[in-house]
Parts: structure tokens; sequence; C-alpha cells
């Protein structure tokens, strides 16, 4: 049992799902879901369709090198078995899923950096043109008239304490 | 029929396809333990007679290959390596990388033309290729198998892993194999070679038969006459299991688990 990418989307495809295509020069496809399938059947470029995973690595959506990745490669030249490192990949398995998946979010945070700032900017550029949609200029002009008002620090004077006169 | 270097098959109802196609001979060198890979499938009988012969000189790998029993068509091999096609799974792989000696190399090929046995006809230092073959994989070929790569037909047939089988001793080609081919097939493979046939006639040499530098196994159906050629090309005669194993032993590598 081997889990396998789609051809289409680079998702994984489990036991039990999806369709294999073996084309007359014996190249193999694989699709997760009828989905994937009926685009291929379309003739379609999953380069260029948004949601799969090769057009988001090409536009640099997603993280495309790393070295995380290169424990993932299909391997043709097997060792012999070792418990120990077994064992021990088993673990390694883990912690570079962990890794993987902080890299790719620190990826995804340096894409969407200065993104409010921008988005600061352009809102306060657009409320100074567009004001009149929700203010009328009349009371634009009304509020331009009306002075603001000044505000004076009062000198500090001692109350002047009553005495009762006796 | 037991002392006989070549055995025959003596279950009746085995098809000359049937019995030898599904198996592939191991080396060769005295220094090299052989290994026979075997049909995993316990209704084969052919599994037995080949347990019962050879488990004492040489350790008997049961295995299927992408799941199928027929591991002498799709696989090639000689005692530096091990090629398997694309389609054996990754546990497959790990069992006979497991079961070998580790100065074998296993290697899974991705490759178009997946029986690699049909593909790939070879021994220690030579091997006959498939002359459509990418040119990766020859280059693997040279690099696992550590043989120099020929693209040749044979008698017309590309298909040149199942119309000959040498070893390092000789080597039997389809019949109809002209003189000229014969001489320069034995030229570039430095064995003497024989054009002869197998299971009563049958031009599919290695579906027939299996061999090694000491032994054959021939389907049942193989006549008395092809027995002595094959015995008389592959120099089997003399050698007596026994005799040989004993000169084996004592250089034999092997741990045995």
């Amino acid at each position: 049992m081997r889990l396998e990418k789609c051809w289409f989307c680079s998702s994984t495809v489990y036991p039990g799902h999806g369709i294999q295509f073996v084309r007359n020069d014996a190249k193999i496809f694989r699709f997760c879901r009828s989905k994937c399938h009926k685009n291929f059947k379309m003739k379609r470029n999953p380069r260029k369709v948004k949601w799969t995973k090769a057009y988001r690595r090409l536009h640099g959506k997603d993280m495309t090198q790393d070295s995380t990745f290169e424990f993932e490669r299909k391997r043709n030249r097997p060792e012999r078995y070792d418990r120990n490192v077994a064992e021990k990949t088993l673990i390694a398995i883990k912690k570079i899923d962990k890794i993987r998946v902080a890299r790719e979010a620190r990826h995804h945070k340096m894409r969407m950096k200065g993104k409010q700032a921008i988005e600061r900017q352009a809102a306060l550029t657009e409320l100074e043109k567009s004001i009149d949609l929700v203010k009328a200029p009349a009371s634009l002009l009304q509020e331009s008239q009306i002075t603001p008002k000044i505000k004076v620090k009062v000198a500090d004077t001692q109350p002047q304490v009553e005495h009762m006169e006796e | 029929m037991s002392t006989l270097p070549v055995k025959q098959n003596s279950k009746p109802f085995l098809s000359p396809l049937h019995s030898a196609a599904a198996l592939v001979p191991r080396l060769s060198s005295p220094l090299f333990v052989a290994r026979t890979l075997k049909v995993l499938a316990a209704s084969d009988h052919g599994y037995y007679v080949f347990e019962s012969e050879l488990a004492d000189v040489i350790p008997v790998v049961k295995t299927s290959i992408a799941g199928t029993r027929i591991v002498g068509r799709l696989c090639a091999g000689n005692k530096n390596g091990l090629l398997l096609p694309h389609t054996t799974t990754d546990q497959e792989l790990q069992h006979l990388r497991n079961s070998l000696p580790d100065h074998v190399v296993v290697q899974r090929i991705d490759e178009r033309l997946s029986a690699l046995g049909n593909c790939i006809s070879c021994n220690d230092h030579v091997a006959l290729t498939h002359p459509d073959l990418d040119r990766e994989t020859e280059e693997l070929i040279a690099d696992v198998l550590g043989v120099e790569v020929f693209r040749q037909t044979i008698a017309g047939n590309i298909v040149v892993g199942s119309y000959c089988a040498f070893s390092n001793r000789g080597g039997l080609v389809h019949p109809h194999t002209s003189v000229e081919d014969l001489d320069e097939l034995s030229t570039l493979l430095q064995v003497p070679l024989v054009a002869g046939t197998v299971n009563r006639g049958s031009e599919v040499i290695a579906a027939g038969m299996t061999v090694n530098d000491w032994t054959a196994f021939c389907g049942s159906d193989t006549t008395a006459t092809e027995l002595s050629v094959i015995e008389s090309v592959f120099k089997l005669r003399e050698a007596q299991p026994s005799s040989i194993v004993d000169e084996m032993r004592k250089s034999l590598i092997d741990t045995y688990v």
C-alpha cells in the first residue's frame, strides 16, 4: 500500500479512492477524485488552475524549495531493515512534519506582511475621495465653519476659607 | 533422476511456461551465495521442487513482484545486483533487500518496458538488452549489474530476455538464429552458444528453463535430446551438485539467519 499523489491537484490519494489512468506510453496518472479526473480529460493544465498545488507553487503562494521536501522523495534503492533506524525514522517523521508546517506558516506570514498597512492607506484615501457618499456636502461645509472649542487652563486659586464670625 | 544436474520437473500437469517462467537464477560464481527467487503462491508445485533440490545449497526466497507470481520474467539479476520494475511495491522491495546479501544491489527502475526478465538477459559479465530500452536504464544496468550492455536482437526478436538463456559457461538461443548471428553473439558474450529448443520444441527458451553455473531446471515437456543439448552447452554434465557445494561451502560468505 502506498499513498500516492494526485497528478492534478497533488493531494494524497488514500487506498480505495480515486482513479488510475494508464496511457499508451505506459505513463500512470493518478487522480484523487472525479473533479481532478474530469479536469484532466478536459486537457486542462494544472499549472493554470488556481486551486491546484502546481499553480500555487508556480505563483509563489506556497513554499517551493525547502529541505523538508527532500525527505519525502521516492527511493528506488532500499536499505536493509534496521529496527533502531525504523524507530528513529518514525520520530523524525513527526518532527519534520511539525517543522514543515511551521515553515509554511512563516512563508504565509511573510507573504501577507504589510497587508494591513496597505489596507489602512487604501481606506484613508477612499475616505477622503468618496466622503460625499456618507456625508452631505452641506453638513461638511457647516462642520468646517464651526470654530472649534478652545480649552483654557485656569490658574489654581485657593478657596477662601470662611471663618465663622464669632 | 536425483543425480542428474539437470532436473526435469516431474509434475506432469505443469505447463512449460508455468514451470520455469516464474524463476530467476541467481548467479553463478562460486564465491557468491546464489539465491533463487521463488513463486509466492503456495499452490504452485514448482516451488517445492526448487526447495527440495536447492534448499540445502542456497537460500530460497519466496516473494512476489508487483503482487504477481511471475517473478522470473519481471526481474533481472546476477551476482552484483537485482533490477526490479517500477510496479514493485515498497514492501516487496524491502523484503528482497532484507533477504539478499548486502553486496547485491537491489534497485527499482522506472522504465516503460517493465518486464525486465523479458527485456534483459545477463550473466556476470555481459548483458543483452531490448533495443528500445531507455538510455538511463541502460546506464543503470551497467552500474547495478556491473556488466557490459549490448542492445541486440535474437533471430529478429527484440525481446531478448525470453528467447535466450545464458550463464557464465554457455548459452542457449532461439532455434531460428542464423549461424552468422550465432557467431556474432558468441563473440559478444564470450561464451559458447547453441541454437536449440526447450519443452518439446518451444522457441521461448527462457520461459522453459532457468539456469546458473552449476544447475538448470527445465519444464517437464523437455525431451531427452533437448536435455542433453542443454547439459552439454552449459557444461553441467560433470558438475554434481554435491561436489560443487562442498567446494563452495568454504567460500560461502553468507550468514544463515
